[in-house]
């Protein structure tokens, strides 16, 4: 019986080509309809050097990388033990390598069981004799097509596409190469049961969560964004510097994150909806200018793809440790709101509710993305990238009349005036002020607009309160993590919901203000808690603990440094102790 | 073929001085060299008669950064350091706007010097002014980077060791393309060079020695009116060289413009990205990029 979904990971040297084949499978995948989710490392060079590549295709939807591999195609071994960690093949993998590599491994180096099948086959021999040059990757990606049922029509059009936009004669020679591998393939000993069985649909949308990120922002209306480069959000930078001016908005790469952000907050006073990106380094360096945003209410949206730290930390890998930062960071009682994107789908519609609350209620939001959902690509139905707009609370004639740039109102937020309007002059200022925008230092004054800015918390809340829930209502085990980790924990509770264990998961979009009456719903509709975070002080938990009362003695912390992404099996394990013992040991030390 | 044409009748001031002044009170000491500034802006936007809505004053931290607030303009008293992020922040956005950024020589020299540079290099389209009083006063008297050698401060009790610098050297060095120094003291060469700067198409860096009479008594006030000359006429105000001897002097203070070129502005630089992307045709809307994402061979 064919499979619903296969795992491919691929490791190779400079110049071998796996990012390359990494998008035509997956691009080729997306065409017909398939889920694709496809995660990228590199070495340490700042250009070439080795890559891995893993691609998951499934008929059915996913979250997550995957365990192991199904397949691993190696090109070079010596690259291979630096991607250890990323490209781990299943247990019963089909290992393809280059049969000229200097460097030999066995079945028995990969811990791989007898039904692993384990091959050595000509890839730059037939690279080489297929003319075109360098193309080892076609030729595997050939060999893939032939052995495991990947759409073989759909692939030589993508390889027509990928390799003949420019000139029509390497196109030809790309497909001679992928038909070698094809033959290649066709010609070893076949293996029905590991082959892909799909019906094509219609083509999806593939991209990444940085471009998912980027789009939101023009979907709601940011025409302005100022940034300086930093990985892993610059490719939010480079999208936008493509795309904003032909749709007549401006970019402009500052010297610094304090120009960046200041920028932002100069735009958005002069009426325009502004962003920035940036990672946990360059917020640190925002963190005074947010203050400025939250004290004088302007609009603003910083995005903020963490990345491993403290300081220089890993700048290329993954990490949940940024949290404390967004939530807490600054001086003084700074109201801002602190969001979360899961998956790439979600970084469009995360970022336009950013948006909608920066404009609606005059205050900053931070968007807490991280490297794995920014980096990866993943399918999504065309349909789905829709979501309301909404703008900011103008002046009315009336409130010209007699304009205060901070009246005191119901909900906090008073009407703001864009440059221009003759009757809405006001000088806004760092300094507490009082509702014209006049300084002033006493004490009442601070109470009352300390006041008036936080009010606008509550309304925040009750409006753009949203959760996901997976899982039945009544569970023996909760789940409770946030952003990247829902992929794993989701296909982690599938799979013991499959299993018929009651296991359930509740993930958080809104992180601050805190959304306490539905977390609070969750936990009594659960025996059991685990909270899942990739930070090794536990930032999230410890940031519930504020908030919530965790039942004692039924509470459990998965918890550990980012750097390696959270995997199914770690959350399962975690369930599977839980369900054991009927009973879970709070164990937090950091 | 000729038309009948009606001259005008000449329009009777739409702005006076007192249009321009808010109701608060400055917070400065009386004699400061500040007022002249304020009252010189007062005048210089006058001449102009531009539209106070359509003007926005942003400033730092320090004391001449509490400027904004006397402005009958709209106006940000923002961050120490970061006036020119938030003037070019609002003048990228809105190329309408008349947009001013104001501060001391601590807020522009030391704390934003990285973005005078930048800005400047951009020639970023914005009029800079800076209060000049070679001291930190709002800090009540350290020395700033513009402290002569050798000055006793709060901060320097054995006389400050480090070097001053000029800021109009820095600004010609970044790529202002005008450049010009003015007294406080000196209200009608103010004003005239506050219209000069806020004629400049591009980045007009003007800076304005404004003694502080608490922290450096009235000393520098004389001095500074005593070295005080007016730029000779002849200057070629178009040469970097020509400008740059009139930087780092030690016994004139030589007030005028020092430098003024035409080069393209960061908007028309911007204005000529959008041109390219454009390529002639219609805007891209975000359904374009979106379809962009799904693979159609």
């Amino acid at each position: 019986m064919p499979k619903r979904e296969i795992t491919i990971a691929m490791v190779g040297a400079g110049g071998d080509g796996i990012v390359t084949m990494g998008d035509v499978l997956s691009q080729a995948a997306a065409r017909d309809g398939l889920n694709v989710l496809k995660t990228e490392a590199y070495g340490p060079q700042i250009r070439g050097g080795e890559s891995s590549c893993v691609v998951r295709i499934s008929a059915d939807p996913i979250y997550e990388s995957g365990d192991g591999a199904d397949v691993l195609v190696v090109f070079s071994w010596a690259d291979f033990s630096r991607f250890k960690g990323e490209c781990t093949p299943a247990k019963n993998a089909v290992v393809l390598s280059d049969d000229a590599d200097p460097v030999a491994r066995t079945r028995e180096d990969l811990g791989l069981s007898a039904d692993a099948v384990f091959l050595k086959l000509p890839f730059g021999k037939l690279s080489t004799e297929s003319g075109a040059k360098g193309s080892k990757n076609l030729v595997g990606m050939g060999v893939l097509t032939a052995l495991f049922g990947l759409p073989v029509d759909t692939l030589r059009r993508a390889v027509v596409s990928r390799f003949g936009r420019k000139k029509a004669a390497v196109g030809e020679g790309a497909l001679k190469a992928f038909e070698a591998g094809l033959l290649l393939g066709q010609s070893l000993p076949q293996m029905p049961e590991r082959r892909l069985g799909f019906t094509p649909g219609p083509a999806k949308l593939i991209m990444s969560g940085n471009e998912a990120t980027a789009i939101g922002a023009l979907h709601a209306g940011c025409r302005y964004f100022a940034g300086y480069p930093i990985t892993p959000s610059t490719e939010i930078l480079m999208f936008l510097d493509e795309w904003l001016p032909k749709m007549g908005g401006s970019l402009v790469q500052t010297e610094d994150e304090l120009s960046a952000i200041g920028a932002v907050l100069g735009a958005s006073f002069a009426g325009e909806k502004a962003m920035t990106a940036t990672s946990g380094p360059g917020l640190s360096l925002m963190t005074e200018m947010l203050g400025l945003a939250s004290m004088a209410e302007l609009p603003c949206v910083v995005v903020n793809v963490q990345r491993g730290g403290p300081s220089t930390g890993l700048p290329t890998k993954s990490e949940q440790s940024d949290l404390f930062q967004a939530v807490y960071a600054g001086h003084g009682d700074m109201p801002r709101v602190v969001l979360a994107c899961s998956d790439v789908e979600d970084s469009f519609h995360t970022t336009v509710d950013a948006f909608n609350i920066a404009e609606e209620y005059q205050i900053p939001v931070i968007v807490l993305s991280d490297q794995l959902v920014a980096g990866r690509r993943e399918t999504f139905d065309p349909a789905s990238l829709v979501h309301e707009v909404r703008e900011r609370r103008l002046p009315s004639a009336g409130d010209l009349a007699d304009y205060k740039r901070y009246r005191e109102t119901a909900d906090g937020v008073s009407p703001i005036a864009r440059p221009g309007v003759k009757g809405g002059i006001y000088q806004t200022n760092g300094l507490e002020h009082d509702e014209s925008g006049s300084p002033g230092s006493g004490y009442d004054l601070h109470e009352e607009m300390n006041a008036k800015r936080y009010r606008k918390l509550g309304p925040i809340r009750d409006a753009y309160t949203f959760h996901r829930r997976y899982g039945p209502p009544h569970a023996d085990v909760g789940i409770v993590c946030w952003g990247s980790s829902k992929g794993a924990v989701r296909e982690a509770v599938r799979r013991a919901n499959e299993r018929g264990e009651k296991v359930a998961a509740f993930v958080p979009q809104m992180i601050y203000p805190f959304p306490k009456k539905e977390f609070e719903a969750f936990l009594e509709s659960v025996e059991q808690v685990l909270v899942v975070e990739l930070s090794y002080s536990a930032q999230f938990y410890k940031y519930l603990r504020s908030f919530l009362d965790f039942p004692k003695g039924r509470t459990r912390v998965y918890k550990r440094s980012g750097g390696k992404n959270l995997t199914v099996a770690e959350v399962d394990a975690e369930i599977v102790a839980l369900l054991a013992s009927g009973r879970a040991t709070e164990k937090v030390s950091a | 073929m000729s038309e009948a044409v009606t001259l005008p009748e000449p329009m009777p001031l739409e702005f006076k001085p007192a249009d321009y002044k808010t109701d608060l009170k400055p917070v400065w000491c009386a004699g400061c060299g500040d007022f002249g500034v304020l009252t010189g802006l007062y005048r210089a936007l006058t001449e102009m008669q531009v539209k106070p809505w359509e003007t926005v004053v942003v400033s730092g931290i320090g004391c001449s950064s509490r400027l904004p607030g006397y402005v009958d303009t709209y106006g940000v008293n923002s961050l120490h350091g970061r006036a020119l992020p938030l003037a070019a922040g609002v003048k990228v956005a809105r190329p309408d706007l008349t947009v001013i950024a104001v501060g001391g020589d601590g807020d522009g020299i030391a704390i934003g010097g990285n973005h005078f540079m930048h800005a400047a290099r951009r020639n970023l389209d914005v009029t800079y002014l800076i209060m000049d009083n070679e001291i930190y006063g709002l800090t009540k008297g350290q020395a700033a980077p513009t402290t002569p050698a050798g000055d006793k401060t709060k901060s320097t009790h054995y006389g400050n060791p480090e070097p001053s610098v000029d800021p109009c050297e820095f600004a010609i060095s970044f790529g202002a393309t005008w450049v010009g120094r003015a007294f406080s003291g000196d209200l009608k060469g103010t004003v005239e060079l506050m219209v000069s700067a806020l004629s400049h198409k591009g980045f007009a860096f003007l800076n304005i020695m404004s003694p502080c009479v608490t922290w450096r008594g009235d000393d520098q006030f004389k001095a500074l009116k005593a070295k005080q000359r007016r730029i000779p006429e002849g200057h070629d105000a178009s040469s970097r060289a020509a400008a740059l001897a009139y930087t780092r002097e030690t016994e004139f203070v030589t007030t005028g413009i020092l430098y003024a070129v035409s080069q393209p502005t960061l908007l028309d630089r911007l204005a000529t990205v959008k041109k390219s992307a454009l390529a002639g045709k219609p805007q891209s809307t975000v359904a374009d990029i979106i379809k962009s994402f799904q693979p159609s061979f």
